[in-house]
């Protein structure tokens, strides 16, 4: 990996609106904008998880006309609104470039077109099944959306690897970036959170329930973590070559030096397992083909969401590479963000760009057993960021972001 | 000739429910504007998703070689089509 | 609604859409030392390839589940007769979907045809796996939400516990051991292709010194209910660039294929069955189910994966074409062959794969993968069965009837075309021994 690939735009949406300065202002005051979810249609524990990070209506107008988005699923229209707003970031609004390649991670893919397709299909009869419902319930509707709308006529990719796929979208983007098979690339993540997705989450006990105040907090790494807040949204960044921002005289938000991915073959397959060492070997590797050691990273941001077991992971994993050094600083964004949407991705970026990620309301004590302190924001903005996510079933992914140009 | 007159009333409606045409008011779709290219500038998959609409509506069966031109040129003739059908 | 198609002066060179950006010539030349698969043909790549060569379709009757108010009723169903005992074979295995079971059979078949030990001698960290899928477990999470749906308090929540779109990739991961890079392409018909290009960078860049490679989909209703929905469906089995062709078949199964440097296979004495020498991708970006009519996208997946390849289109001998059978996808499939071949489009010998065990969804690319090496390996292109007259319209060299044996052919190409635009194209090299 010789010329870093710079991160030129970012367009982000989630429960705090749409925009990374209103996603900064969040993560500086750690809060995360949670609302009730519907449990009208009978899906959820009476005592289960009430809240989620949703997206509040009415993002979409500035972004979006109603001709274009009126087959979009709703992940569709998340990814399109979320790409036209990094485009725009970027200053590379009108400015079509068919050598552009679009690579979006989704975890679970368009998940209210798929309920709707399921209920026709079983209750009414396969032949009620709607063609533009089915055409929108692939996993790469967004990504393929997202090629329509700005014409980009290079790969299109779409990665479903759980909570790493988001890291993973972000690598493989910048390999093709490095590879010269693309001049631009669109690479991100986008998840809905359907009333359906959530109870489901909650019935598999993976969502944070009310704490000792009776909130509903993801605590990463905290002794009272029970669970994630469950999340959607957005986020697409454009990455191009030092050489193509140069050209044209654009400025970057952020570098990414490098990116890698692991996979723990001792993890359930919806559960995080015991293999910190090779995963620990993964992330190593990664660093040692940048040139980078443990000791040169500044700040970790975390995918640390406040999961009992994969807050233990990440944490085991963590120390395991720097060989029982003490660790640099880590934020856990996902505090604030919830899990599912890539809030991750725009959080890091907003970090490695100087912003401050403190530590979210609800974490009161950091769990002994995990040895992780998360920094309070007082430290100066850092030169090397290490962005981490491990998922569910086994894979995790890593991406090490520098500062920008210009 | 009523009969007629309502089956279009239906189709129209449907057209604008089944396709998510936001904004567009049912009586507003002329007898015969095409419903494809200049017109309602609908497609193919809108083809489809009119055809799962009508054959709910109407308790009919359309076969995959029926979804033609022609036939789906506008509500006139759709009308007619399914004025044959429920005979 | 066939819409005219647009003319092409198949001498007039058309640059391709994406060019191909100049690079430097990968130091790695990339080996297939082992493929498996199941589909409709039966399990294991012996079924499959007796079936291939001697024009037995897969397709036909099935039993997965109750298709009588589908608008369809056929399908390449993998047989229940001879499936193996996964249970001796892999621990945990109830816990995993029709998908997973696919995948692990073939990943297992692949390694042990490589001579690679599955508790061996690579380190863990250095074995990547790259799989497509289009919907992982979504039949079992069918019958999950079919009691859901209804009650919530009846249904049995581990029935769901593996059913995303990487578990398929992730359950050959955990039975390998594999602790490199697991990755899971969901870009539906082209996932499988776009797995096996990604897999071959990995080796190729010396990320990982073996990729497990491929793709799994079992049949299911949310797909069969909605690609008839579409009208994209044949009655019949498919009839790919005929006449009268009026759609898809649905297949199912798993292929997965082992890559590694070709000095590494070498060196340890396997045979590669052979090259894997490029891969391009592209998208249409034209509409979310209809193809760019004028096959300009798909053409520039090849025209990338030949560039990736340092290939001329000259060196091509055949082609295993996408080829679903729908009339508007085998029409953009012949524009964009006529778009790289020029004159030599109509004497391209074309292998139509799906014609025997259908559409395999996200998992087509990783089979016609293996059925491209084994046509090249062997050097005979498997044919088809001549369903209904010639299309005038695609004046194409399918090969059908009877094995067309080319035992020179020196390099084929594999494509995938999917639904949302997205285009993969892959470039095979015969290996002939050290001389090649």
């Amino acid at each position: 990996m010789s010329a870093p690939i710079l991160v030129t735009g970012v367009g982000t949406l989630g429960a705090w609106g749409s925009g990374s300065e209103r996603l900064a202002t969040a993560l500086a005051a750690g809060v995360p904008f949670t609302s009730e979810v519907d449990r009208s249609a009978g899906y959820h524990l009476s005592d289960g998880a009430r809240r989620a990070c949703l997206v509040p209506a009415g993002q979409f107008s500035n972004w979006l006309s109603p001709g274009e988005s009126r087959r979009m699923s709703p992940p569709s229209k998340l990814a399109v609104a979320a790409s036209r707003m990094a485009l725009d970031c970027a200053g590379l609004t009108g400015s079509e470039e068919e050598r552009t390649a679009v690579v979006i991670a989704t975890a679970f893919g368009p998940s209210t077109n798929t309920e709707v397709l399921l209920k026709q299909i079983l209750f009414e009869g396969p032949e009620s099944a709607s063609p533009s419902l089915f055409m929108e319930s692939v996993a790469n509707a967004p990504a393929a959306q997202i090629a329509i709308a700005l014409k980009a006529r290079g790969s299109s990719l779409t990665l479903c690897q759980r909570e790493a796929g988001p890291l993973l979208a972000l690598g493989t983007g910048a390999a093709e970036i490095a590879a010269g098979r693309a001049r631009r690339v669109l690479a991100g993540s986008v998840d809905e959170m359907t009333p359906l997705l959530h109870a489901l989450l909650d019935r598999f006990g993976a969502l944070a329930r009310g704490g000792s105040e009776g909130e509903e907090r993801a605590r990463p790494f905290g002794r009272q973590r029970n669970g994630f807040l469950a999340g959607e949204g957005a986020t697409v960044l454009v990455l191009e070559s030092a050489e193509s921002v140069a050209g044209r005289g654009g400025k970057a938000v952020a570098s990414i030096l490098a990116w890698g991915s692991a996979f723990d073959p001792t993890a359930p397959p919806s559960g995080w397992g015991q293999g910190y060492q090779g995963l620990a070997r993964g992330l190593r590797r990664m660093l040692e083909r940048a040139g980078l050691r443990p000791a040169d990273v500044d700040l970790v941001v975390s995918g640390a969401s406040g999961a009992r077991e994969g807050d233990r992971l990440e944490a085991e994993v963590l120390h395991a590479a720097w060989e029982g050094a003490s660790l640099p600083p880590v934020a856990a964004p996902k505090a604030v963000t919830g899990e599912y949407g890539g809030g991750l991705l725009a959080s890091a970026v907003l970090a490695a760009a100087g912003s401050h990620l403190g530590p979210a309301l609800g974490f009161d004590e950091a769990d002994p057993e995990l040895g992780i302190v998360l920094c309070d924001g007082s430290l100066p903005s850092p030169d090397v960021v290490l962005v981490t996510s491990l998922a569910a079933g086994g894979a995790g992914a890593w991406v090490v972001l520098g500062r920008g140009v210009g | 000739m009523s009969e007629v007159a309502t089956i279009q009333d239906r189709i129209k409606r449907l057209i604008v429910e089944s396709l998510n045409l936001e904004g567009m008011k049912p009586e507003a779709i002329e007898d015969d504007t095409p419903l494809f290219g200049e017109g309602l500038g609908l497609d193919s998959v809108d083809a489809l998703e009119l055809v799962v609409a009508l054959e709910k509506e109407f308790g009919i069966k359309i076969k995959s070689q029926e979804i033609g031109r022609e036939v789906f040129s506008s509500v006139s003739t759709l009308s007619e089509f399914i004025a044959g059908r429920t005979d | 609604m066939t819409p005219g198609l647009t003319p092409i002066d198949p001498k007039k060179t058309v640059a391709p859409l994406v060019a191909p950006i100049e690079r430097e010539r990968p130091a790695r030349r990339v080996a297939i030392t082992g493929v498996g698969a199941v589909c409709g043909l039966g399990w294991g790549v012996d079924a499959l390839w007796q079936g291939l060569r001697s024009g037995r379709s897969g397709i036909g009757p099935f039993a997965r589940f109750d298709h009588s108010r589908h608008r369809t009723h056929l399908a390449a169903e993998a047989p229940d007769t001879d499936s193996p005992d996964l249970s001796r074979l892999c621990p945990g295995w109830r816990r995993t979907s029709i998908a997973d079971r696919f995948a692990l059979f073939a990943a297992l078949e692949a390694v042990e045809q490589a001579g690679l030990d599955p508790q061996g001698t690579t380190p863990p960290e250095d074995v990547g796996v790259y799989f497509g899928s289009s919907t992982g477990g979504m039949y079992e999470s069918e019958l999950f939400f079919a009691d859901f749906l209804r009650d919530p308090r009846r249904a049995r929540l581990s029935a769901l516990v593996a059913q995303q779109v990487n578990a398929p990739g992730d359950a050959v991961a955990r039975q390998l051991g594999a602790t490199g890079p697991v990755a899971t392409f969901s870009s539906a018909c082209a996932s499988g292709a776009l797995a096996l290009g990604a897999a071959l960078e990995a080796v190729r860049s010396g990320e990982v010194e073996v990729a497990i490679a491929g793709g799994s989909d079992s049949l299911c209703q949310l797909t069969y209910a909605g690609f008839n929905a579409l009208r994209s469906v044949d009655e019949v089995p498919c009839r790919p660039f005929r006449a009268g062709r009026a759609g898809m078949s649905f297949g199912e199964g798993a292929a997965v294929l082992v890559l590694e440097p070709l000095e590494r296979a070498l060196a340890r004495g396997a045979e590669p069955l052979a090259v894997l020498a490029g891969a391009g991708s592209s998208c249409d970006a034209h509409h979310m189910t209809a193809p760019d009519p004028t096959g300009a996208g798909a053409a520039a997946a090849v025209e990338a994966a030949l560039a990736d390849a340092g290939l001329a289109a000259g060196t091509v001998d055949f082609v295993n074409v996408h080829g679903t059978g729908t009339p508007l996808n085998d029409a953009a499939e012949w524009q964009a062959l006529r778009r790289v071949f020029g004159e030599r489009a109509g004497e391209m010998p074309l292998v139509a794969t799906k014609a025997l065990i259908g559409h395999l969804l996200g998992c087509s690319g990783a089979i016609e993968a293996v059925a491209t090496v084994l046509c090249l390996h062997r050097g005979e292109l498997h044919p088809v069965r001549r369903d209904g007259e010639a299309d005038p319209e695609l004046p194409v060299s399918l090969v059908l009837d009877a094995p067309l044996f080319l035992p020179g052919a020196r390099a084929a190409v594999s494509t995938s075309l999917a639904f949302g635009g997205s285009n993969a194209a892959l470039v095979f090299s015969r290996w002939a021994g050290s001389a090649a």
